[in-house]
């Protein structure tokens, strides 16, 4: 009997949906317990192990603290899963980078002492693909469940998962949906990965984002858009930063 | 069969559509209100039906098919079970308006073909339409100009508003009997069907969009500006999303994909809408994209329905429903405002590119989707990437393949690979193939082991004519792993009973490095034959490596060639190698005299469905599956995307 | 971990089963306590720098990711405070189902904590996992049915449980249908008789709870209509109700400490608690009745101060959240539930404080607008900022009292104490008290 895989899933800066998605599996957790060990998740078990074959990983990196946790993790995993879009591209944790992290520090603790304070020792944000290689990605801001199985099973049956690099429109047409550009919204489904299966278009809000841009904001196709709705990119640029900023500063995506 | 019309007032025409719904044995869906928009939904009560849309968001051909459908479901448990999907209710679909109906009619050419969609062909059988006349013009459509606001054929039942009654059409046997047990109506009057006529010609003279391009001559139209600038201008602002192939009636192009539960038991393989617009279309085990540019699919997509369909069935694949001019966000989907544009460029009388003569049909082999069980046989390592292995039916049927065809490879919850066939034909039941590791199934199949099951679909493909072989020199010319699909048309060449009907033969073959030559003990045998000559050569040879063949790329094999013995004009060239060995041996060939007409070459795309039908391997307007993947050069030698 | 046994030295780094990074640190040397501290070492995430210059249509996706599980009651709290800036006054329909998106929450959020978090320690086993192929396999499956259940509802409610999407200012992007409420209603109908066994079995196991109590300030919401959840006044145990709810800070007082990213609060006292127990002391009275029978059968009764029956409000609360969402389901049926266009908001500068009780206390968000709508200052007072100093202060009363126990049992007891509180804690690390320039 072929040994199940041990995972471990850890979290850094996040805000734990991605895990309690996991949580959400519910009944079909009972499966995944069956299929793989995991041997540590410190948001619902008490019991820790040090070995572990894959690293399920949570949340963005915001200090040297984090990080060397991060290397540590890295160095016993074979492979790292990014869970979620802190964790994939930085998601929101990413938008104070617009600022230098003194700047945000002062304004936030005023002039309390802190320095040396390792608690407090913030740069920027970072996804875990700055600071170690990643292998596979789950997007989302949170991860949708079925491409987390996906995934899972992938790596369960010993197979590279499928990389989806067509837009949020291929999903949202198939669930014909009305367009949220006729009801007047600027979505940004079209240039957003697809996974999700359209979800904030079917629930009728236009797409932030949140699974990571396929393509750049400022691409002449966007800006054709752009012009046919009147508007500018300055409208959009807000939303198109909420979950993706900064992309060109991280490594080079997954495909590429 | 003769049409009778009949009347039915509105009341009793909702009354007959709730006798419908309330009947219990159909799904009986109809246009209803999708918030600001209109889509084909089940009815709860007539009530709901709004007969007076305009268009719906996408198209019925949900209904025959699903954008998520599964094929069979499978248990990873028991290789090699595989379980049928139950059968759907059977449905009456109401409001269909007759450009949809008349897409419906071009889609059964293409599913319903000597190699039938068994799921669509239910459906089909299983569907009622009752289609409605057009009320209310949606603003991108142009229908009228292509002809398709109206229809007589392709319905049981049409509706057709004059006044405050419907006039009903009956379009067959199955929609008099159903009008007949649920419905009141009376014979229409002679001023009743004037009313028809009136009421169509007025809707049509409403139509504001309008093609200039007859759409006759689209087919030339395209032939003669393949390259013109247009393609790019307009693609430059694609957004690459594909709504406008998601939303038209006439794309039906699909994905095919295992997904396997958690419990890594259970697993259904499910088909899904694809589209052409994609990037990722195209993309073979190796990672190679074909039609990589924007530019290039996006000009694919008009030469499909405006120039490839229309020469393989007569009939240009556009209904002018102007969905994907809705769709299309930056704007340029619209294929009115494409053929306007190509209208004022002119004609031209050439309309036989991009396209090759039309094979004979396929015969039909049953089966399309579901695999056959098969057993691993033998494994035998052949390099460090390539591997042979010895596949046998469980039926123990031999598989009937030609040389040169292909089949499908499967391995539940991982997936399926196109693998050329390496064995000669043979009453066997087992075959060979040589796999190198790519993928995910290439990949997995090299953890495999004798007596473990996989799962084989086809044969597909059109193979090599072995006719034309006859009484003419054969110059077979290999590169790396063109060998393997070559292998099974030497071997049955060189086949004692088969020797005599051809002259001399060479076998040329190059591989990159030593380590990777690979059946040295076979061509050792094949030396042996009466007027068989082999030549091998490697790119370089490493340090270490043992090597006493000719050192240099397989061109240099070439001036080797007694030309007196092989008279160009009754010589036969074989050429299988990797796409950018093409170019340099077909000029080699040229210079050495030999006429197009006989260059054999067998390309390689994303074969997925292998029944010319998924839409991945197309090459222009052919399918790599039927129509290839063994072409003559002098048949593509101008299709430009066969050598890109 | 030394040999004498006046000498105890616990350093649990990352409690595990609570949201977010803590550690207990207690070192005692000859009996005598040198060091006892509950350190919050979750990264900062700085969310209140984050909103400036973000439009106020955006704030709500913004604020929903300060957490994970409450993310539907940081929504709405995001949407009361931008409504109160803009002066926008939402339908009864609307504010209908957001009652029902609080239930939701709330049964999903205390489910998963008593079922996942709490009761492993009373079943003494490390977490859940454990139980199933045991004779508590059944309890298992009670609990995952009606976390189920409550995700269903939040699903059906917001379009999504993790990160709400229908919730919109002014309302909702999608109603639910008259169908979806019948079968919702259906569903919670029959998960009533599986909350009453649940119910039992904690009872069951109920006495492994620590016995201990400490004069508390508890803080909450209070109405007189209703147990208050999605509107109310802030009232406390020891003060009673503060009318001036956009004067909160007079009750919220907050200050830091080096050993936790997150600030500390006090009122009235060195520290207070909010969440269930907090509500339950205020709100007892108007529990459903199947609920007020829960708390009976524990012997809660206001005002309880002992901090592990926190769980035990939780229960109380689920059991209330069933009933009341089955009471205000039947309200909709009767209106006639309608599709409603948002209210639209006319676009002016504003401050703006909206209030909600989530699963573990209060919540305030506030936030000032400028004229064309953007947000220039924000603040959020989080729930679990709102119980570290009253964790501390409950640590530091109950360590002596329990010096004897060997150190694994000091220790369990302990983690025991902050997982009663169901600390919330990435959510209190997200940041306060920003002031632009």
């Amino acid at each position: 009997m072929k040994q199940k895989p041990r995972v471990a899933v850890f979290d850094f800066a996040d805000c734990e949906g991605c895990e309690l998605e996991i949580a959400d599996l519910e009944e079909e957790l009972l499966d995944l317990i069956d299929i793989v060990d995991i041997v540590s998740f410190r948001e619902l078990m008490k019991e820790h192990a040090d070995a572990y074959d894959i690293a399920i990983i949570e949340g963005s990196i915001m200090r040297p603290m984090d990080e060397q946790r991060l290397v540590r993790i890295r160095s016993k995993a074979k492979i790292l899963v990014a869970l979620g879009t802190c964790a994939a591209i930085g998601g929101v944790n990413k938008i104070r980078n617009q600022w230098m992290p003194d700047d945000v520090m002062r304004e936030v603790y005023g002039d309390a002492d802190l320095k040396g304070n390792e608690l407090f020792n913030v740069f920027r944000t970072k996804a875990l693909n700055e600071v170690v290689p990643v292998d596979y990605y789950i997007h989302g801001c949170p991860i949708d469940r079925d491409d987390f199985k996906r995934v899972i099973t992938a790596l369960a049956l010993g197979k590279k998962p499928e990389i989806i690099r067509y837009p949020v429109c291929v999903e949202c047409k198939k669930n014909e949906n009305v367009c949220q550009f006729e009801l007047g919204r600027f979505c940004l489904g079209p240039i957003t990965r697809a996974g999700c299966k359209a979800i904030c278009p079917t629930h009728n809000s236009p797409c932030d984002g949140c699974r990571g841009l396929v393509k750049k904001a400022e691409a002449d196709c966007v800006k054709e858009v752009l012009e046919r709705y009147k508007l500018t990119y300055e409208d959009i640029r807000r939303r198109c930063t909420m979950y993706n900023y900064g992309r060109e500063e991280c490594h080079v995506d997954e495909e590429e | 069969m003769k049409q009778t019309i009949q009347l039915i007032s509105k009341k009793d025409l909702l009354t007959f559509v709730n006798a419908l719904i309330n009947e219990g044995t159909y799904d009986v869906v109809g246009v209803k209100a999708r918030r600001e928009r209109f889509g084909f939904d089940t009815l709860n009560n007539a009530g709901e039906l709004r007969l007076d849309h305009d268009v719906t968001i996408i198209p019925p051909k949900k209904y025959f098919l699903p954008q998520y459908e599964p094929l069979m479901k499978y248990s990873l448990e028991k290789p090699f079970q595989v379980q049928g999907i139950k059968d759907e209710k059977p449905r009456i679909i109401i409001g269909m308006h007759p450009y949809d109906i008349i897409a419906l009619e071009q889609t059964d050419l293409f599913y319903l073909d000597s190699q039938q969609d068994t799921f669509y062909k239910k459906r089909r059988e299983n569907t009622i339409i009752i289609g409605a006349d057009i009320q209310k013009i949606s603003e991108r459509s142009f229908a009228a100009s292509m002809k398709t606001n109206v229809t007589t054929t392709g319905f049981d039942i049409l509706l057709t508003k004059i006044g405050t009654n419907y006039a009903v059409t009956i379009g067959s046997e199955k929609g008099a009997k159903l009008l007949q047990k649920y419905a009141t109506t009376k014979n229409a009057t002679a001023a009743d069907i004037k009313k028809i006529k009136d009421t169509r010609d007025n809707v049509a003279k409403k139509y504001k969009r309008k093609v200039k391009l007859d759409k006759k001559d689209w087919p030339a139209s395209l032939a003669d500006n393949y390259n013109h600038a247009l393609w790019e201008e307009r693609s430059d602002v694609c957004m690459e999303c594909s709504s406008c192939t998601m939303v038209c009636p006439t794309c039906y192009c699909y994905d095919v994909r295992d997904e396997s539960a958690l419990n890594l038991k259970d697993g259904q393989r499910i088909r899904t809408w694809d589209g052409c617009m994609l990037k990722d279309f195209t993309r073979i085990g190796s990672g190679e994209i074909f039609r990589e540019n924007v530019k290039e699919r996006y000009r694919h997509r008009f030469y499909r329905k405006g120039n490839y369909l229309p020469q393989r069935y007569g009939f240009v694949a556009c209904v002018g429903c102007g969905r994907c001019g809705i769709a299309c966000l930056p704007d340029i989907a619209d294929p009115c405002d494409v053929f306007n544009e190509l209208a004022s460029f002119g004609k031209s009388d050439d309309t036989a590119r991009y396209f090759i003569k039309k094979q004979s049909e396929v015969a039909d082999k049953g089966e399309i989707h579901v695999p056959r069980s098969a057993t691993i046989k033998r494994i035998q390592k052949m390099t460090d990437t390539e591997t042979l292995y010895e596949i046998e039916l469980d039926d123990k049927k031999p598989l009937g393949h030609k040389p040169g065809q292909f089949i499908e490879l499967s391995i539940f919850g991982i997936g399926e690979a196109p693998l050329g066939v390496s064995s000669p034909p043979s009453k066997s039941p087992s075959f060979e193939l040589v796999v190198r590791q790519v993928g995910n199934v290439t990949s997995k199949l090299s953890v495999m082991n004798v007596g473990d099951k996989v799962g084989i679909r086809g044969p597909f493909g059109n193979g090599f004519d072995v006719q034309m072989l006859n009484g003419k020199n054969i110059l077979f010319t290999s590169g790396g792993l063109g060998l393997v699909p070559m292998r099974s048309l030497i071997k049955y060449v060189l086949d004692p009973q088969n020797r005599k009907k051809y002259k001399n033969i060479i076998i040329l073959y190059g591989a990159t490095r030593p380590n990777k030559v690979m059946f040295l003990d076979e061509i050792e045998e094949w030396k042996k034959i009466d007027n068989v000559e082999c030549q091998l050569t490697v790119d370089k040879c490493d340090e270490g490596q043992c090597w006493t063949g000719c050192i240099g790329l397989i061109t240099t094999l070439f001036p080797k060639i007694n030309m007196k013995k092989f008279d160009a004009k009754n010589t036969i060239v074989v050429v299988i190698g990797p796409p950018v060995m093409y170019k340099f041996v077909i000029k080699c060939l040229q210079t050495m005299g030999i006429p197009d007409e006989n260059i054999v070459v067998s390309l390689e795309r994303r074969m997925k469905c292998g029944v010319g039908k998924c839409g991945h391997c197309q090459i222009n307007g052919i399918y790599t599956c039927k129509e290839g993947p063994v072409f003559i050069y002098k048949d593509i030698e101008n299709l430009p995307e066969a050598f890109e | 971990m030394s040999m004498k046994k006046n000498d105890v030295s616990i350093h649990v780094d990352h409690v595990t089963r609570v949201e977010g990074h803590g550690n207990i640190v207690l070192n005692v040397k000859n009996g005598r306590i040198e060091q006892l501290q509950w350190q919050v070492v979750e990264a900062p995430r700085f969310f209140e720098a984050m909103l400036r210059g973000q439009h106020y249509n955006e704030l709500r996706q913004i604020t929903s990711r300060i957490c994970g599980i409450c993310s539907i009651g940081h929504s709405l709290a995001s949407l009361k405070a931008t409504e109160d800036a803009l002066v926008v006054k939402i339908t009864e329909q609307t504010s209908i189902l957001r009652r029902l998106a609080i239930h939701a929450e709330n049964m999903q959020s205390h489910i998963l904590h008593i079922g996942y978090l709490a009761a492993p320690d009373l079943f003494g086993v490390g977490s859940v996992i454990p139980l199933v192929g045991t004779k508590h396999t059944g309890t298992v499956l009670t609990i995952v049915r009606l976390h189920r259940l409550a995700n269903a509802m939040s699903d059906l409610l917001c379009g999504r449980t993790v990160h709400p999407i229908r919730l919109v200012v002014g309302g909702f992007s999608v109603v639910p249908t008259e169908m979806e409420l019948v079968n919702l209603r259906k569903q919670l109908e029959e998960s009533k008789v599986l909350t009453q066994q649940l119910a039992e079995v904690i009872h069951g196991v109920a006495d492994r709870l620590p016995d201990f109590t400490r004069g508390t300030e508890y803080i909450g919401l209070s109405s007189e209509d209703e147990y208050a959840l999605y509107d109310g006044v802030i009232t406390s145990t020891d003060t009673g109700k503060h009318l001036a709810y956009r004067n909160y800070k007079e009750i919220m007082q907050e200050y830091i400490v080096p050993h936790s990213t997150a600030k500390f609060v006090k009122h009235a006292r060195e520290s207070y608690m909010v969440g269930a127990l907090a509500r339950f002391n205020i709100n007892a009275d108007k529990l459903h009745p199947a609920a007020k029978e829960v708390a009976r059968m524990f012997g809660l009764r206001p005002v309880n101060c002992n901090p592990f029956m926190n769980t035990i409000a939780q229960l109380v609360e689920f059991t209330h959240s069933l009933d009341d969402s089955i009471y205000w389901i039947d309200r909709l049926l009767e209106r006639g539930i309608k599709e409603e266009k948002p209210v639209k908001a006319s676009v002016k500068a504003g401050r703006g404080v909206g209030i909600v009780e989530v699963p573990r206390g209060i919540l305030v968000h506030e936030y000032t607008l400028n004229s064309k709508g953007y947000c220039t200052k924000a603040n959020c007072i989080i729930p679990t900022n709102q119980n570290h100093a009253n964790i501390q202060h409950d640590m530091e009363k109950l360590v002596p009292e329990i010096l004897g126990k060997s150190e694994k049992e000091i220790e369990l007891v302990l983690e025991m104490l902050v997982r009663a509180y169901d600390p919330c804690i990435s959510c209190s690390t997200h940041y306060l008290d920003v002031t632009f320039r």
